[in-house]
């Protein structure tokens, strides 16, 4: 008995010893992605950045998808032909200048020292292939939706004209789009089905290797036209745990963490070897209601609610103090963006006046939606404890996100919470497809609100070019939308990176396409 | 013997049948557009329309589901993904080699700590070692899996700095997700082991044994722990066979690029081909683990290789 | 080894014992047994007190389960708050008091539908046996082949979530699992002398069914079904983790430890309570089916 029990104990120490011997095998001095760590003091300089963002793209075709990571990848790889600087005015991109022809057409003068990563020249052959192509995208075609493929035409290799179907006063902001790069015919061509996979730009850096659901490498491009990037590889990977993001960030796994959740903020901040990087974005959070639907078809309900919501209780309990309450339906930072509106306040007694002039003083059974996002999930439980005081009874209805696009397209909710992000930074953006009673259901008028001045001025706005005119039209609509109360206004948000101390040159972009170019280490 | 393996690999076909049948028909009747999801939230309807009739998603629940089966079968073909049009087996392909390296870890902790702890607590039964290695054990089976990984991600990489937190690119990243899904094999693993070591330690042979006055050890060695091994032998399959599967919240937390992970974010996005791939691969794995078990059988006792015919 | 030779040989007399008994007696037999087991009787504990904290939660409960004060968000353990308050101060003791309510619902009843449609088949497959027997197996086969969680989630993803349909999809995945036992169970007794006896006397076989087969299999299901309510819990609030799980603010523990994790680092209490909630259930549920086994199965006594 007594030689078995031993002989047991070694066994199983030795397993146990064999497991950990296992796990530490690794040689001690590198780091998990294969980087030589450095010890503290030395001079030589790491060379490959590696960020993590909270999902993995879909595909580095442009035309194939239309998200963030994926963007975020992108904007490395291709270029597009006129970009949008921090402060989000157009500057030249692959197109070193333009002129406006008349209200339909742009002519663009290419530069000519351009070479895409497979070593082809950029011409104007490439940018009229995109742009068709672009066009017949299911997933982006809508972004270059406005211009005429008719009208897409190449005066010299360097020189091309792009022309719209109906003057469209934002064509140049959607050109600055991710969606807009420019791709190479012949690349695009040779990846056929699996294009997306092998993407071919004229970017800072190229393309490596994908390691789906994990990572994606990049290597610098050295003939890129604006000179090479500082850093000789950029490794993407996907982190979708924030808490998990952040401790990588913290263990030195990683060198950029985006999107820190507001929980880990004052920890990244306090924390001697990072840096916290802070800006407005340009996403606006909103809780809609059904505005076809009673009893949110009463203007005086839908104020009501506005009034009895305390937005700043909100932003601070979810989102601990990150981002401010929005006053209207653009956030500050998006041009136009009417920041004289008064925002409702909170304010129960006039929620309860308004609600019994609206006959409902003894409130009504309603539902919210929500997909399943804790942040979005935290504020409908808010909601529902602060609309008892006006004797509204609210169930909350978390959905999984496809059933909850297809319901709330189909208009078969009361309320929801849904976020909005003006990629291009043009109220055009921000504004048509979500109060524009054409856009009603999936379109991304899921309030199905309707307001034949606001269609109007919308619709104007669109094909003004002059800049004041079009700030006009923009104001006015956002203050009937304001007074309307198709949405609670929530909150606008905030892009929060972390980075390690050591990270320098860091930009971050308000549409949440960081670009790193100019990023290195100290 | 190779005739049972044959008619064991033949029965995988209407297994494989059914649970593409059953998943094919769950998916299409599942509210949520592929496309919609796909195109997000400020697509026009135009191009949604337009994209579902490239994905085939207006044809008929029978005409899809033939279709299906048939590229399936002619040509051997189970699609592209909706998402990154990447071939279905590529994408899957892609994940494996991480799930299976977890699941070959977990399974490793799992019956390095099971089976010699099962061992001693049999062996001394009531003994102080078998009472705290049963409470262990309990407590194993009782933590929540995804609840034990972030406690230990907490303790060994934030708080100690021993192991990186997330990833899955060398060993030392293997450690606490090996961990976190081992444990709890291992405490059934344990319990396993340590009844069937009881129940065969009672039996006559063993007592013939000792009675011959062979020394304790081999009785325990020789004897006893072939034959309690065999139904061990079971729930480490079993366990291997969810593990290869039942991973997806240890993948969740741990940023594991595996197949788990892979079938639940298509299963979000309603990237039907994915996730009818991923289902039908893991159930195949399921079930070649079982019958790999059921072989091994064979070899620990011989009186069941008679059964096989 | 004295010990274990009299364990075994007082197993024995119990199995002689066992055979002759009159109708009620093997449950007293078998509570006899567990009363023995301290192990069992500590697991009858737990679970005593978790159905009457379920039965109670309104009169035992300091606060409501849905109380928000936001500025009294993320209290540490103290004298008002003996757990805490989570991100929305609400009390988590109280919220861990109401959610035993959700947490046994959801055993039993996924437990209940698990148990009640899995036995249907199995019992069916084993009584008639031949093509059907064959059918029904397979059919199981097939489930069995599907890992439950990702069963589970596709179930919720289609049904929607919610506790009725996390109750469903729970249950569904446990199916397997009493189809096989009861199927067993069933092929042993269906050709014992009773039965026959049984036919001969014209009984059909719905009779024979419920009046003769199941009492007699109640056992290994019992012993199946109270380690089923424990996984039933777990299932549950790992598809709370991924999102798909219950309402809020049901205080559902998975869904509080869910919840609770992006505050994991500042404040722990909030997920951590919630997780020894949960754990203490499965342990007291574990020990007390393991109990339950020994007793029902004087052989494995230990």
């Amino acid at each position: 008995m007594f030689k078995s029990k031993k002989l047991l104990v070694l066994l199983s120490m030795v397993l146990v010893f064999a497991l950990f011997a296992v796990g530490c095998s690794q040689p001690a001095d590198t780091t998990p992605d294969g980087d030589t760590e450095q010890p503290a003091g030395d001079v030589t300089v790491k060379d490959t950045l590696i960020v993590a963002q909270g999902g993995d793209p879909a595909s580095l075709d442009p035309h194939a998808t239309n998200d963030q990571p994926s963007a975020r990848v992108m904007k490395h790889i291709y270029n597009t032909l006129v970009t949008q600087n921090q402060q989000m005015e157009v500057v030249p991109a692959l197109a070193e200048s333009w002129e406006v022809i008349d209200d339909l057409t742009y002519e663009f003068k290419l530069r000519q020292d351009v070479k895409f990563h497979n070593g082809e020249d950029f011409t104007a052959n490439d940018v009229k292939f995109t742009l068709l192509r672009a066009k017949e995208s299911n997933h982006i075609g809508h972004i270059v939706g406005a211009i005429d493929p008719e009208g897409i035409e190449i005066i010299d290799d360097y020189t091309i004209r792009i022309s719209t179907e109906k003057p469209f006063a934002p064509l140049l902001a959607h050109l600055s789009h991710t969606a807009s790069s420019i791709l190479n015919e012949k690349a695009v061509t040779e990846g056929g089905e699996d294009y997306g996979q092998n993407p071919v730009g004229t970017g800072p850096f190229k393309f490596v290797n994908w390691v789906t659901g994990d990572s994606i490498e990049l290597e610098r491009y050295d003939g890129y036209h604006d000179g090479p990037a500082k850093m000789a590889k950029v490794t993407f990977r996907a982190i979708v745990e924030n808490t998990t993001r952040t401790i990588e960030l913290e263990t030195g796994g990683i060198d950029i963490a985006y999107d820190i959740q507001p929980q880990d903020v004052s920890r990244v901040e306090g924390n001697s070897d990072l840096n916290l990087i802070r800006g407005e974005s340009f996403t606006t959070g909103y809780i809609g209601f059904n505005a076809a639907k009673k009893p949110f078809d009463d203007v005086r309900v839908r104020q009501a609610i506005n009034y009895a919501i305390d937005i700043d209780s909100i932003v601070e309990a979810v989102f601990q103090g990150v981002g401010t309450p929005a006053k209207g339906p653009l956030g500050p930072n998006v041009w136009a963006s009417h920041q004289g509106l008064e925002p409702y306040g909170y304010n129960v007694e006039k929620a309860k006046e308004l609600m019994a002039e609206a006959g409902l003083a003894d409130g009504f059974k309603t539902t919210i939606w929500t997909n399943e996002n804790q942040q979005r999930m935290d504020i409908s439980e808010i909601i529902q404890n602060q609309l008892r005081a006006i004797n509204i009874d609210v169930e909350v209805k978390v959905m999984e996100w496809g059933a909850y696009l297809d319901g709330t397209a189909a208009g078969e909710h009361d309320m929801f919470i849904l976020g909005w992000v003006t990629v291009t930074g043009d109220p055009d953006y921000g504004l048509y497809a979500l109060f524009h009673s054409a856009q009603h259901g999936a379109a991304g008028n899921r309030t199905f609100y309707t307001n034949t001045r606001v269609d109007e001025l919308l619709d104007s706005a669109r094909v003004e070019t002059d800049p004041s005119m079009r700030e006009k039209f923009y104001l006015e609509a956002q203050e009937i939308i304001r007074n309307d109360a198709p949405w609670i206004f929530n909150n606008n948000g905030e892009n929060i990176d972390g980075l390690r101390k050591n990270v320098k040159g860091y930009m971050q972009h308000p549409a949440g396409h960081h670009y790193l170019y100019n990023v290195y280490f100290e | 013997m190779h005739k049972y393996i044959i008619r064991r690999l033949l029965l995988l076909i209407p297994v494989m049948l059914g649970v593409t049948f059953i998943i094919f028909t769950m998916m299409y009747f599942t509210p949520g557009d592929p496309a919609r999801i796909m195109l997000g939230e400020s697509a026009p309807e135009s191009e949604v329309i337009k994209l579902r009739e490239d994905l085939g998603l207006n044809d008929p629940y029978l005409v899809q589901f033939g279709r299906y089966i048939k590229n399936a079968v002619v040509h051997q073909d189970i699609g592209r993904s909706y998402t990154t049009r990447r071939p279905v087996v590529d994408e899957i392909m892609a994940r494996f080699p991480a799930t299976l390296k977890l699941a070959a870890m977990g399974a490793f902790v799992a019956v390095a700590l099971g089976i010699p702890t099962g061992i001693i607590s049999a062996t001394k039964q009531y003994s102080l070692f078998d009472n705290i290695a049963m409470v262990l054990a309990l407590i194993g089976v009782s933590m929540p899996n995804f609840w034990q990984g972030l406690m230990m991600m907490l303790v060994f990489s934030v708080y100690l700095g021993w192991f990186p937190a997330s990833g899955f690119t060398s060993p030392k990243h293997w450690v606490l997700p090996a961990l976190t899904i081992g444990t709890s094999s291992a405490a059934i693993i344990t319990r396993m082991t340590r009844s069937s070591m009881l129940e065969v330690i009672r039996q006559d042979y063993i007592r013939t044994a000792r009675a011959k006055g062979q020394v304790e050890s081999v009785v325990i060695n020789q004897h006893a722990l072939k034959n309690a091994l065999i139904p061990v032998i079971t729930v480490i399959g079993l366990q291997f066979g969810f593990l290869l599967g039942g991973a997806v919240l240890t993948e969740t937390i741990f940023a594991i690029p595996g197949v788990g992970r892979l079938m639940i974010e298509s299963i979000f996005r309603r990237d039907f081909p994915i996730v009818q791939g991923a289902v039908l691969f893991i159930a195949v794995s399921f079930s070649i683990v079982n019958l790999f078990v059921d072989i091994l059988y064979a070899f620990v006792d011989p009186r069941i290789k008679s059964q096989y015919k | 080894m004295s010990n274990v030779k009299t364990v075994s040989q007082e197993a024995q007399a119990q199995v002689a014992n066992n055979v002759p008994n009159k109708k009620r007696g093997p449950w007293r037999e078998v509570w006899r047994r567990m009363k023995q087991n301290k192990a069992a009787m500590v697991g009858l504990v737990i679970i005593g007190i978790l159905i009457f904290a379920a039965l109670t939660a309104n009169i035992i409960a300091p606060y409501g389960y849905d109380d928000q004060n936001l500025p009294g968000r993320f209290q540490t353990p103290n004298s008002k708050h003996l757990l805490g308050t989570d991100n929305f101060g609400r009390d988590i003791f109280s919220r861990i008091i109401y959610g035993s309510r959700i947490s046994l619902m959801v055993g039993f009843i996924a437990v209940g539908i698990a148990a009640l449609s899995g036995g249907t088949l199995g019992a069916i497959a084993g009584f008639y046996g031949g093509k059907l027997d064959n059918v029904i197996m397979r059919m199981i086969d097939i489930l069995l082949a599907i890992p439950g969680i990702l069963l589970a989630i596709s179930i919720v993803a289609a049904l929607g979530p919610g506790l009725r349909n996390v109750m469903i999809a729970v249950g569904i995945g446990a199916i397997p699992g009493y189809a096989r036992i009861v199927r067993a169970s069933v092929l042993s007794l269906r050709d014992q002398e009773f039965i026959e006896a049984a036919k001969a006397v014209g009984a059909n076989d719905f009779r024979i069914i419920t009046k003769h087969i199941i009492p007699n299999s109640m056992a290994p299901i019992i012993v199946q079904a109270t380690l089923g309510v424990a996984n039933a819990i777990l299932a549950a609030a790992g598809l709370s983790f991924i999102g798909l799980g219950i309402q809020p603010p049901t205080p559902e523990w998975g869904a509080m430890l869910s919840s609770g994790r992006n505050y994991i680092r500042d404040y722990p209490h909030i997920a951590t309570f919630p997780g020894i909630a949960i754990m203490i259930t499965i342990f007291g549920l574990n020990l007390l089916g393991d109990g339950l086994r020994d007793a029902l199965d004087p052989r494995l006594k230990s």
